[in-house]
């Protein structure tokens, strides 16, 4: 590239270009999120948007995004814009432009023109087969532009006369009992197309070329992280939404009016949701016991499968040596991570609930827990404890420290923020288990307050041996995720003292996301504080 | 340390050769250069620190070090030269027996610290690295603050007493603490750098304060003798001049003994040399003068003017 002798003619071009191609950009951005928007029925395809109807608005950006897009690439090809383009718009490109085509082809030639299934992957096959051609035998600036460009356009196009409408049906006949509708085709095409669209214009906007294929890439993964993360915040406040209204039935902030905690202390905030269990005479119906349960179970959980998995995970990494041994242990605990979690379910029912007065308990349900969690504790202990630098260990032997001393005041320190890591990712897998509390510690659909577990205040000393018994622990109790389920499968029946059987089910997930939400935040602020002690300054 | 059994002062000590045998050494080694191809009898006043006889490393198949004997006189730095791969290192990780360490590793043969054996059943291995401590090529500090780097051994070794149930018993040791890690630190010559700066991570020193820090940890337990295992082969010019400096000081106190690919850093700092050569054999043991001025061996003198090695 002779930028030295470029005349300030062609760089005045170049800022013009740039405008446009970002503008294109900018174009199919928008696309998407109206795609998007209209997926999730946040738009709706037979109302309007700024004036027009919106299929024909869909339809018409479309249009303008093709044409703009192939203009760009006839224009490079014509020379009229300063490009830098490849031979050849390279083979993937050419399978991904391929693969919309294939459809369009094969949807047109098996149900418009009638050919039946077999003419229709002939005719995919052949409309495929030629845009592959197109894409990868021209130049880099046509093969990439062009064919992507008439596929936005003919979409536009059929948008833009109403062949594919808002009311527009495709059934698939009775076998599938399935319908393809408008509300989702059209959403879905132009997501798709705003995609390519945006591929292609963003290679225009690098000049093709490397640094071309480097914009595209760019688009497309940008696009990919913004919308898991986007999802994932819309599944959050998917639930918030539906469940807000539910939680805060019946809340109340003001002095004194909330229950008594410690016999002394009472909350200035009444939220009977969280503060209820299910009565017949509550003025509002709420999920105390199985919050209570769930916390409790995850604790328990915890304090039995920590100390096991990371005694086990010092053991393997410090003392045994690497061979056979450490091998099985490793393959046996991979395996069990992957058990699916009702094996565990039946393995509490069978044979810790026989153990514990023959009936389902938080303790069962907290030891079977327990035994899930513990091979992704001693994983992740291993793996953490294996990246603590030899070096350290050498430096302690050399002083003449004895081996456990060793274990506990440096590697074990250095290994602690991947074990925290490790019981974060466990606890978000117990805390929302269904099956195995199903099995060993079911509380029903609706939990009386009075079920509430006290563990702290359910110990009681014994005369005979063991001297210490804890009631509460063997109690049948509730958990979140067991009560959701239980809620769902109760029907809309439900209980006739509950006034909203929906918003106390959505109500219910939320409080479920929220108390496994605040589970992870502890354990980041647990990870967080370990690894500030371990800091590089 | 009174109370471990091997390490009861014994006068009987291996004493060396005197001055009057070393003419008849000379002789002899000059009458047989040509069948000769070691040099290893090296004379000195004073006490030997160390001894080591027909030591044998093997690590699995690989015979590392063929039958050594050496014996360190104490208070000086002992330099321990060779090319890669000669069993400089090997030799130095049996002095403290940090070969245990390496499950492969089979040691065959007598090492003496004082005239006591340290390849016998019933060491206390404790007392022993208490003894005879060792600083790495690259420095590795702890992911601690600077005064728990120095303070770890002693604390570990049940020396000084700072945690929760001392301060409850009234035990507490903070301040002896607070005189050894200073102490340690300005023998390191680090006090000066970091005295403002205790609480800091350890890994927030340059490079050559932390292997300084490290030799201060390695003070801290109050060794006899120091290993170094090429100490300044990860710093830069300034840090390594301050690490010779150093060096230079603590063999006043201490017996010290340097692996060193850096030949002029060992003419600089030692006292005695020994060249070890390819094949793991020890080739030539004498003052450092005498080696770089006057090998007796070809091969060493071919090794130290670069023609070999």
């Amino acid at each position: 590239m002779a930028g030295a002798t470029r005349s300030p003619l062609v760089e005045g071009d170049t800022t013009v270009t740039d405008a446009v191609a970002g503008a294109t950009v900018g174009l199919s951005a928008m696309l998407f999120a109206l795609a998007i928007a209209a997926l999730f029925e946040r738009v709706n395809l037979t109302g309007t948007v700024a004036g027009l109807s919106t299929v024909t608005l869909l339809g018409g950006l479309l249009i303008g995004l093709g044409v703009a897009v192939s203009v760009f690439g006839l224009g490079s090809w014509f020379g009229y814009v300063e490009t830098d383009p490849d031979a050849s718009a390279g083979l993937i490109a050419g399978l991904g432009a391929a693969v919309p085509w294939f459809v369009v082809g094969g949807g047109v030639a098996s149900q418009t023109l009638g050919f039946g299934t077999v003419g229709g992957v002939v005719g995919g096959l052949f409309v495929g087969g030629l845009t592959f051609a197109a894409t990868a035998v021209p130049r880099e600036d046509v093969g990439s532009t062009v064919p992507l460009g008439a596929l936005l356009v003919l979409v536009g196009a059929v948008f833009l006369t109403g062949t594919i409408g808002p009311a527009w049906i495709w059934n698939l006949g009775w076998e599938q009992q399935a319908s393809i509708t408008a509300e989702f085709l059209v959403p879905t095409a132009t997501l798709f197309c705003s995609l390519y669209g945006g591929w292609a214009a963003a290679k225009a906007y690098g000049r093709f070329g490397a640094r071309g294929r480097h914009m595209g890439a760019y688009v497309l993964i940008y696009v990919n992280a913004l919308s898991i993360v986007a999802f994932l915040f819309i599944l959050i406040a998917f639930v918030v939404v539906q469940g807000i209204s539910g939680l805060l039935n019946g809340a109340q902030v003001g002095a004194g009016v909330g229950p008594q905690v410690f016999g002394v202390v009472e909350l200035p905030v009444y939220v009977p949701f969280v503060m209820n269990g299910v009565a017949l005479l509550n003025d509002f119906q709420g999920v105390l016991p199985a919050i209570v349960g769930t916390i409790w179970l995850v604790v328990g959980a915890v304090l039995f499968a920590v100390p096991l998995g990371v005694g086990a995970a010092v053991f393997l990494t410090e003392y045994a040596e690497r061979g056979r041994f450490t091998q099985i242990v490793e393959v046996s605990t991979n395996g069990l991570w992957s058990t699916p979690s009702i094996v565990f379910g039946l393995f509490g029912f069978a044979f810790l609930i026989p153990r514990f007065g023959n009936r389902k308990s938080l303790l069962a349900g907290m030891l079977t827990l327990g035994f899930m969690l513990l091979p992704l504790v001693l994983i992740t202990s291993r793996e953490a404890m294996i990246a603590v630098p030899d070096e350290y260990r050498d430096a302690s032997a050399a002083l003449g420290v004895p081996k456990w001393q060793t274990i506990r005041s440096v590697v074990l320190p250095a290994a602690l923020p991947g074990v925290v890591t490790g019981v974060i990712l466990g606890v978000g897998r117990i805390a929302g288990e269904t099956a195995p509390i199903l099995l060993t510690m079911a509380g029903g659909t609706f939990v009386p307050g009075g079920q509430t577990v006290d563990v702290i205040g359910g110990f009681e000393f014994t005369a005979a041996p063991p001297f210490v018994a804890n009631p509460e622990l063997l109690q049948a109790t509730s958990a979140l995720p067991y009560q959701l389920y239980a809620l769902i499968t109760a029907g809309v029946g439900l209980g006739s003292n509950v006034t909203d059987p929906d918003g106390f089910r959505w109500a219910t997930a939320l409080v479920l996301l929220v108390v496994v939400l605040s589970f992870y935040a502890i354990g980041i602020g647990a990870r967080y504080y370990f690894r500030q002690r371990l800091r590089h300054e | 340390m009174s109370d471990s059994p091997q390490t009861q002062p014994q006068s009987q000590t291996r004493t060396k050769t005197t001055g009057s045998d070393q003419p008849l050494e000379t002789t002899s080694g000059e009458t047989v250069e040509e069948t000769r191809d070691e040099w290893t009898e090296y004379n000195f006043d004073g006490e030997a620190k160390m001894v080591a006889e027909d030591l044998d490393v093997y690590y699995g198949d690989d015979h590392a070090l063929k039958s050594v004997s050496m014996e360190i006189p104490e208070q000086s730095v002992t330099a321990l030269i060779g090319p890669s791969g000669c069993g400089k290192s090997t030799y130095l990780r049996c002095l403290n027996r940090m070969n245990d360490r390496i499950n492969a590793a089979n040691v065959d043969g007598s090492v003496q610290l004082d005239g006591n054996e340290i390849y016998q059943d019933g060491i206390n291995l404790v007392e022993l690295r208490k003894r005879v401590g060792m600083v790495f090529q690259s420095p590795n500090p702890f992911p601690k603050s600077i005064r728990d780097n120095i303070a770890y051994g002693p604390r570990k070794h049940g020396d000084i007493n700072t945690g929760l149930l001392a301060r409850l018993l009234g035990r507490d040791d903070s301040e002896a603490e607070r005189e050894l890690v200073e102490r340690a630190l300005k023998q390191a010559a680090l006090w000066d750098e970091v005295h403002d700066r205790m609480d800091d991570n350890a890994l927030g020193l340059s490079g050559g304060q932390q292997q300084r820090l490290c030799i201060a940890r390695c003070l801290s337990v109050d060794p006899e003798v120091i290993l170094m295992d090429e100490p300044a082969s990860a710093l830069d010019p300034i840090a390594t001049a301050k690490i010779e400096d150093l060096i230079h000081d603590l063999a006043e106190e201490y017996t010290v003994v340097i692996v060193t690919h850096n030949m002029q850093q060992a003419a600089r700092i030692s006292d005695q040399t020994a060249v070890f050569l390819t094949g793991g054999k020890l080739v030539e043991y004498d003052d450092t003068d005498r080696i770089f001025e006057n090998p007796q061996s070809q091969r060493v003198e071919d090794y130290i003017s670069g023609k070999f090695g």
